[in-house]
């Protein structure tokens, strides 16, 4: 290492020498100044700190919802010694602050607002000196800011009262997806790629690459996720039903971890590391095959996260192969971030910058290690619905996406206040901060995630569940979600280490920022370079395969690829085609081939009173704690009953299968418990399961059904396909409802309940639970359907 | 670090733009470099690590292997058959050797004898019955089972009556598409073992006090050989 350094040169000179021995770089025209826009990029780069606060806030807040009920109740000796947690129980009893509801606002703000406006600062920096060129619009360049910022507050709004579409990831309600559409692909997108076309640089760096591959992808998944049919402003109902609008989804909520959290970030990782580090990138020809094998084998993978539900084995099967075919992909970027610090390791002892950035690619590639082997079938029928996930996002997004965003954070500050880092050791404080905090975090939440699926399963001698009572996996969970909370809070005491940091170098900006001027050559046309004439190297005495070896060296000298580099319009429609080809050839079976979802005769569409019930269950966000998804596995049927068919689901739009249970499986609830026990559940939980850490609803036996809004409902489900009888879909939906609704109410009442509830929501959503996978067990209509039974006895 | 000339780009504050080449002690680059240059970016121009392609291709022929072999072969099994076999050997070792279990007051009376029966309802009872009856049969929503009032039963066979097609018109949901006839009538046995007992915190007596249950016949009393091929 000594040595290296001791002859280590400034590039300076020489690489110029070099370039300017290599003709390759085509004809250029009249030299041209021009000034980088870093307005924009300072933009970007403060908003992504205060949401960065936001999202890690509100994800302490749904971290200590789930311990405060069991916390401030804890006794030992007679002490409480939680009880300091009291004041925040108003958390868990207001409406706009349930789990269900800010949790998805939590990951919203983490994705979108923190994650998003992280890559936006890091292409806006890194593009424009990339192509040497200054950002083809500035109109657009702040048209882009203000309409991101403008789409992040109408979520933060929107998610608490309880507007959602009920897809994971894309909850947020028809509107919102218009503007992000227009906002990314219309103003985002055309910014980008016309700052490629006038740029003056001839060829494209890696970088680029991933920075188009990642606009070109999310507008695609963001597009045919969110098609639905509006039923009013705020509400709308999937274009897709059941297995498809699953398989949809998770195409959609996979590939944004791909394309907005991996490839964006490997971009970011690509210009800023080699910079920080000062060294040259490890491997120019690694970058290109990882780059081509990461985008066309990631869109795959989304199936991995419906194994053993009722998606059709093939498709569970394909979504396995790809997550294992991709961990090479992923670890390419990996190798080539470390190696790159080869000879600047000792950097890293003085240099918090590069200490995010190692830690940070450590983190990427535990994660897409552990992505694979999650990702196998036998270990999914494990992790799969507990914590496990939970904490492998969180390795994946504290430490790859927050430390990569901190590091590039760090090493932008001197660069655009101009002006040196206001403290160096507040950011190594932070560095340990937030190391200490992740590992606080995942490594309890590992175990938790681990205990709880092996007690789901746990049989004793007689070969009954051990633990039949879903709470009581629960219970078991609380010290390492206490433990969490702790971790959480560092990460987030670190971030506020980064935002006061940034305001102290802010103000010490100059009055005037320096605008430094540069120059280069406009670019001209120019031909592709001729292909190399290569010649085997095989001896003349053999025959055979002296055209393959031909075609081995132009494969391997990657000339051709260098080449398309030069075209971006080139290379934008190959990426496009790599992902629109895969997603195409595991989508389109999904919707054709009938015997995916084999028909079953019994299963009828919601009733009115049903369906509105079904929207008060999407509106509180009880999917991000119920599944309604029982697996074929035999401690999965024991506790739930029998496991979910494929034709149970046609008419649910969007579907609910959840991927979480913090609570028990819903699919087969329908008359489990009675109608007076469910008033009673929802208006408190603890009054009829004292160790429950649902939130309670009470406002659900005050708020109104709106039956004009369940008119709607049935309307638009009916335009959707939903087999609605003529009279229903003209106007006699709200009578429906309202008898529907009288039947439960005088039930309620009958069982000694409160009276007055047959205009209220819980009704309606009782109604829904009541119907709850009890389709199956009916007697099929008397429609000569050609129905293909299914249902297997319960056990 | 100078802070004064603040008008013109700090340099001093970007030291690590400059990309340094390491050299090795020959004097020339430590690997071969490309003659790419980005903003001061360069790049080497190593070959993929083969170690690196080995993985990769191993993990696509782990996949051709496994599609054959789970889709296009006779030796793979699906999910499904997979479960139905699980279901097999469950009922097997629970109820291989006694076969369908009659809702008869002797059948039901005599379950109560068996141990490996009375667990298996009891996690039958916390898994689907307690939410509406408490843990310890106490009551909560539903009534109390553990004193001598009852509703809807006057008899072991009631109890299996009300847990099959429900009771208090609908309160009580029917459990026969839920439940097979055997863990209905081992559960009834395992209800009526529960009158007597002193829950945690008893709800107030509803309905009529009935007579009591016959007691549990002494083992082995009747069918001997079925007992003894209950024991494990």
């Amino acid at each position: 290492m000594a040595a290296n350094e001791e002859h280590a040169v400034s590039v300076g000179a020489e690489a110029k020498a070099a370039n300017a021995g290599h003709g390759a770089d085509g004809p250029v025209g009249p030299m041209e100044t021009f000034k980088y826009d870093d307005a924009i990029v300072r933009k970007f780069m403060g908003v992504t700190v205060l949401w960065a606060l936001v999202a890690f806030l509100v994800g302490l807040i749904v971290a200590l919802e789930l311990i405060v009920p069991v916390a401030t109740t804890y006794e030992v000796a007679g002490f409480r010694p939680f009880a300091f947690l009291a004041p925040l129980s108003f958390l868990v009893d207001t409406k706009w602050l349930t789990f269900g509801r800010l949790r998805p606002l939590h990951t919203n703000a983490a994705i979108f607002a923190f994650a998003g406006n992280a890559i936006f600062a890091a292409i806006y920096y890194s593009t424009q000196r990339l192509c040497k060129a200054r950002m083809w619009s500035d109109k657009l360049s702040n048209l882009h800011f203000w309409g991101w910022q403008l789409i992040i507050v109408l979520a933060a709004l929107s998610l608490p009262l309880g507007l959602t579409q009920g897809k994971e990831y894309a909850e947020l309600i028809w509107p919102i997806d218009l503007l992000i559409a227009l906002v990314w692909a219309g103003v985002f997108g055309t910014n980008y790629f016309m700052t490629l076309r006038v740029r003056r640089e001839r060829h494209m760096y890696v970088a680029l690459w991933f920075y188009a591959a990642t606009i070109i992808t999310v507008a695609m998944l963001h597009v045919f996720n969110s098609l639905a049919l509006p039923a009013s402003l705020t509400r709308s109902y999937p274009v897709y039903a059941g297995v498809q609008d699953a398989m949809i989804q998770w195409w959609y909520g996979h590939n944004a971890v791909a394309f907005f959290l991996t490839t964006p970030f490997l971009g970011l990782m690509y210009y800023f590391m080699p910079k920080a580090a000062g060294r040259p990138v490890y491997s120019y020809r690694l970058s290109i095959i990882h780059f081509w094998s990461l985008i066309f084998i990631y869109i795959w993978a989304g199936p991995h996260h419906l194994h053993y539900t009722a998606l059709p084995a093939w498709a569970s099967t394909l979504g396995m192969l790809f997550s294992v075919m991709l961990w090479m992909p992923s670890w390419g970027g990996g190798i080539n971030g470390l190696l790159t610090l080869r000879g600047a390791w000792h950097k890293l002892t003085d240099d918090p910058i590069l200490k995010f950035f190692v830690v940070g690619v450590t983190f990427y590639m535990m994660s897409t290690f552990e992505g694979p082997m999650l990702s196998i079938k036998s270990v999914n029928a494990l992790s799969h619905y507990t914590d496990w996930t939970i904490a492998h996002v969180h390795a994946g997004a504290l430490g790859w996406n927050g430390f990569l965003a901190f590091g590039m954070i760090y090493w932008l500050l001197p660069r655009l206040y101009q002006t040196p880092l206001f403290s160096k050791k507040l950011a190594e404080w932070h560095f340990w901060l937030a190391t200490l905090g992740i590992l606080l975090y995942i490594i309890p939440i590992y175990f938790g995630g681990i205990t709880q699926g092996l007690m789901w399963r746990a049989f004793d001698q007689t070969g009954t569940l051990q633990y039949p009572d879903f709470v009581e996996t629960v219970m078991r969970l609380m010290p390492f979600y206490g433990i969490r909370v702790i971790g959480g809070t560092l990460y987030f005491l670190g971030t506020i280490l980064l935002a006061y940091n940034l305001v102290r170098t802010w103000m010490k900006r100059p009055k005037v920022y320096d605008e430094p001027v540069y120059s280069a050559p406009r670019l001209l046309p120019f031909a592709d370079p001729a292909a190399p004439a290569f010649k085997t190297r095989l001896p003349d005495n053999i025959g055979l395969g002296k055209k393959g070896d031909v075609l081995v060296q132009h494969i391997t000298s990657v000339w051709w690829h260098r080449a398309w580099e030069a075209r971006p319009a080139k290379l934008a429609i190959l990426s496009f085609l790599a992902v629109a080809t895969a997603s195409a050839l595991e989508l389109i079976p999904t919707f054709l081939i009938r015997s995916n979802v084999p028909t079953i005769a019994s299963v009828q569409p919601y009733t009115p009173l049903e369906l509105g019930g079904r929207d008060v269950y999407i509106s509180e966000g009880c999917y991000n704690c119920h599944s309604q998804m029982i697996r074929p596995i035999w401690a999965e049927t024991k506790r739930y009953g029998d496991y979910s068919k494929p034709g149970e689901f046609v008419y649910d739009r969007p579907f609910q299968w959840g991927s979480r249970r913090l609570g028990p499986d819903l699919a087969r609830e329908g008359g489990l418990r009675s109608n007076i026990w469910h008033v009673l559940h929802f208006e408190n939980p603890r009054q009829t399961s004292p160790q429950s850490i649902m939130p309670a609803y009470p406002h659900l036996l005050k708020d109104e059904i709106v039956w004009e809004e369940i008119d709607r409902s049935v309307l638009t489900h009916a335009m959707l396909g939903v087999p609605y009888p003529k009279e229903v879909r003209d106007g006699l939906s709200t009578q429906l409802a309202q008898t529907q609704a009288k039947a439960i109410a005088d039930d309620i009442v009958a069982a000694g309940g409160p009276a007055g509830l047959e205009n209220k929501q819980v009704v309606a959503l009782i109604a829904y639970l009541q119907r709850l996978g009890t389709d199956i067990n009916k007697p099929a209509p008397a429609a000569p359907a050609a129905a293909t039974p299914v249902a297997s006895t319960a056990p | 670090m100078s802070t004064t000339n603040q008008t013109t780009t700090n340099r001093s504050t970007m030291a690590a733009d400059e990309i340094e080449i390491p050299l090795g002690p020959d004097g020339k680059p430590i690997d071969p470099l490309t003659d790419h240059e980005y903003d001061g970016i360069r790049e080497y121009d190593n070959p993929t690590p083969g170690w690196w392609w080995l993985i990769f291709v191993i993990t696509i022929a782990f996949s051709a292997f496994y599609v054959v072999f789970w889709h296009a072969s006779a030796y793979g099994w699906s999910i499904e058959e997979s479960w139905a076999s699980a279901q097999r050997r469950d009922f097997i070792r629970v109820f291989g050797k006694v076969g369908t279990l009659e809702p008869t007051e002797a059948t039901i009376l005599e379950s109560q004898n068996n141990e490996q029966f009375m667990t298996i309802a009891r996690a039958t009872f916390i898994g689907n019955c307690a939410a509406c009856h408490a843990s310890d049969g106490g009551g909560q929503v539903g009534p109390n089972l553990c004193d001598d009032n009852f509703k809807s039963v006057r008899s072991v066979e009631d109890i299996y009556k009300a847990i099959t097609e429900g009771a208090a018109a609908g309160s009580m949901p029917a459990w026969n598409t839920r439940l097979s006839q055997n863990q209905r009538v081992i559960l009834a046995a395992y209800v009526a073992t529960l009158r007597g007992t002193t829950p945690a915190s008893p709800k107030a007596p509803e309905g009529d006090v009935i007579p009591p249950f016959p007691k549990t016949p002494p083992a082995g009393a009747t069918k001997p050989e079925q007992q003894r091929a209950d024991a494990r």
